[in-house]
């Protein structure tokens, strides 16, 4: 038995478990220099508001309903995902942080359980309890009928926040309800090309020929079929897969018309990417950067280009460098730039990364593993390359930041005696 | 996890320190003071009404939500969208001062009331640190 448990809109809730006073109201949570909402919780939801608008476009709406603004607050996002998965690690003997708030759980050793969905009550007690954090709970027999449930029991009504398929009427009962997009590993583009074949919902897609499907859609949609007919076919290694594309990239808090300030963010977006690359093991080959000028403007300004490296490299000097090569083209004078960033679009295994006759390696891989070894004992950016100094300008703004509450004895909650 | 370091020793040394077999991890605070880290939190005791049970303005109040709540036990709840702490009267549904200058509040329907935690500990700084008083501000 697989199970898949998950927050309830984590970031708003996780506002809530430190500031008693907002507990029962509306709460939204903004992205990076607050620029769109990217949290809503129940009670906000429920107002109508909806995820990823730009925040100047609903301010006065939010204002009007009391809605409480919160910047994200990322230190506290972090203690409360540590201390949620730590509870939720107690009750399998296999466990798997897919993301800040979702976690996997595989139940090997346990077949004295025979009643999955009070076990299920279990689990969100004690993280309720512990944390103060609302989770949904799924249970399946693969990984991809885990998610559907784990949808269910948030998202279905007549769910309680766990959902159990453990029998084919579950199965049927649930993935009928279920879109063909909210099955996991179906996007919107291919969600379109299966409703163009007549499939409507999640069951739909479960009754499919898997062959037929391999040929039409390829070896991923075939597994997802499989996957919905308790045939295992993804495994821990596969949903922890290796970044396709690392991308660095970020709004500034002011505006930013100067050349040398932008090439010094592209820089720092650079390095970062650099540093992601190494962590998995990959190389660049292709790497796109890119500014722009904010979609709000009268006039919208967006420039990219690609580099391409002769051979695929992690040293940060030569990630740096490309930014420098590329500049010249992207940059123009008296544009006020809202954006930039930097992406590895073309990634090798640097396992197996291909000699090249006529092009040696630009690698460095012992001053890398010195910068990084440096940056790991002393905390990240002692060291950094000269080009990507920081400027304040273009440090993330969050004028509606919430105390940390768990990390800074300065901002630990005030108990009334 | 608690990992006792050992540290790598070049070929040319004097003498081994008698002591080098004995050595333990050291004394850690969290470890005597929280039975349930993950599901503990600090906070700063603002208020005179609990020091009969010896807790005091400015003191660190350590709040374990894993912790079960008994009948007079020194709580954190969530009283009107307020953290307080009192003595919860699990009997007739009260919240009670450890002080003769605070009457017992009744908790009713109409308010919103919930445990946060249990205090079995709180501490007590002698010399004031400035970071910790700014969170009464």
């Amino acid at each position: 038995m697989f199970s898949l448990i998950d927050a309830v809109s984590f970031y708003a809730r996780a506002e809530k478990v430190f500031d008693p006073a907002i507990r029962d109201k509306p709460v939204v949570v903004l992205t990076n220099n607050d620029g769109c909402i990217c949290a809503v919780c129940p009670l906000a939801r429920e107002l109508g508001i909806p995820k990823f608008v730009p925040y100047f476009k609903v301010k006065s709406f939010l204002a009007k309903h009391n809605v409480i603004v919160r910047s994200s607050n990322y230190e506290l996002y972090a203690d409360l995902s540590e201390r949620m998965m730590n509870v939720i690690a107690r009750y399998s003997d296999r466990h798997y942080i897919y993301s800040i708030d979702e976690s996997f759980l595989h139940f090997r050793k346990f077949t004295c359980i025979d009643d999955w969905h009070a076990y299920g009550h279990v689990i969100r007690k004690a993280v309720w309890r512990e944390t103060r954090l609302p989770v949904g709970v799924g249970f399946g027999s693969t990984l991809t009928l885990a998610k559907a449930a784990n949808h269910a029991s948030k998202k279905l009504p007549g769910f309680d926040g766990v959902a159990v398929i453990n029998d084919d009427i579950a199965r049927k009962e649930i993935l009928s309800r279920m879109s063909l997009t909210d099955v996991w590993g179906i996007g919107a583009k291919l969600g379109k090309k299966l409703s163009i074949l007549g499939l409507k919902n999640g069951w739909d897609l479960a009754t499919q020929s898997p062959k037929a499907m391999k040929s039409q859609f390829g070896v991923t949609v075939e597994r997802t079929v499989n996957e919905l007919n308790n045939i295992p076919c993804l495994n821990w290694d596969e949903i922890g897969q290796d970044k396709q594309e690392i991308f660095s990239t970020r709004s500034f808090g002011q505006r930013v018309t100067d050349g040398h300030a932008l090439r010094a963010a592209l820089s720092s977006h650079a390095s970062t990417v650099a540093k992601k690359l190494r962590k998995q093991g990959s190389l660049v080959k292709r790497l796109v950067v890119f500014v722009s000028s904010s979609p709000h403007d009268e006039q919208y300004y967006k420039r990219s280009m690609i580099y391409e490296f002769p051979v695929a490299t992690d040293n940060t000097l030569k990630i740096v460098e490309a930014v420098s090569h590329v500049f010249e083209a992207i940059f123009a004078p008296g544009i006020m730039f809202y954006r930039c960033g930097v992406g590895a679009v073309e990634l090798d295994n640097s396992h197996f990364q291909q000699q090249d006759l006529f092009n040696p390696s630009i690698n460095n891989f012992q001053l890398m593993q010195c910068y990084d070894g440096i940056n790991h004992r002393y905390g990240s950016g002692v060291i950094e390359v000269a080009a990507a100094e920081k400027s304040k300008k273009w440090a993330m703004r969050r004028s509606f930041l919430s105390p940390s509450y768990t990390s800074k004895w300065s901002e630990i909650p005030k108990i009334i005696c | 996890m608690k990992v006792i370091p050992v540290y790598i020793e070049a070929g040319i040394t004097g003498f081994e320190s008698p002591a080098a077999e004995y050595k333990e991890l050291r004394l850690s605070l969290e470890e005597l003071l929280l039975q349930h880290p993950n599901a503990t939190f600090f906070g700063l005791a603002n208020g005179r009404s609990m020091e009969g049970r010896g807790i005091f303005d400015g003191d660190v109040l350590v709040v374990d939500r894993a912790e079960k709540v008994t009948n007079n036990a020194v709580i954190v709840a969530n009283f009107n969208g307020c953290f307080v702490c009192k003595i919860i009267d699990t009997k007739n549904a009260l919240l009670l001062s450890a002080s003769g200058e605070h009457a017992p509040m009744p908790i009713t329907d109409a308010d919103s009331f919930q445990i946060e935690g249990v205090v079995n500990v709180s501490f007590r700084l002698h010399k004031k640190i400035p970071s910790l008083l700014s969170c009464l501000v």
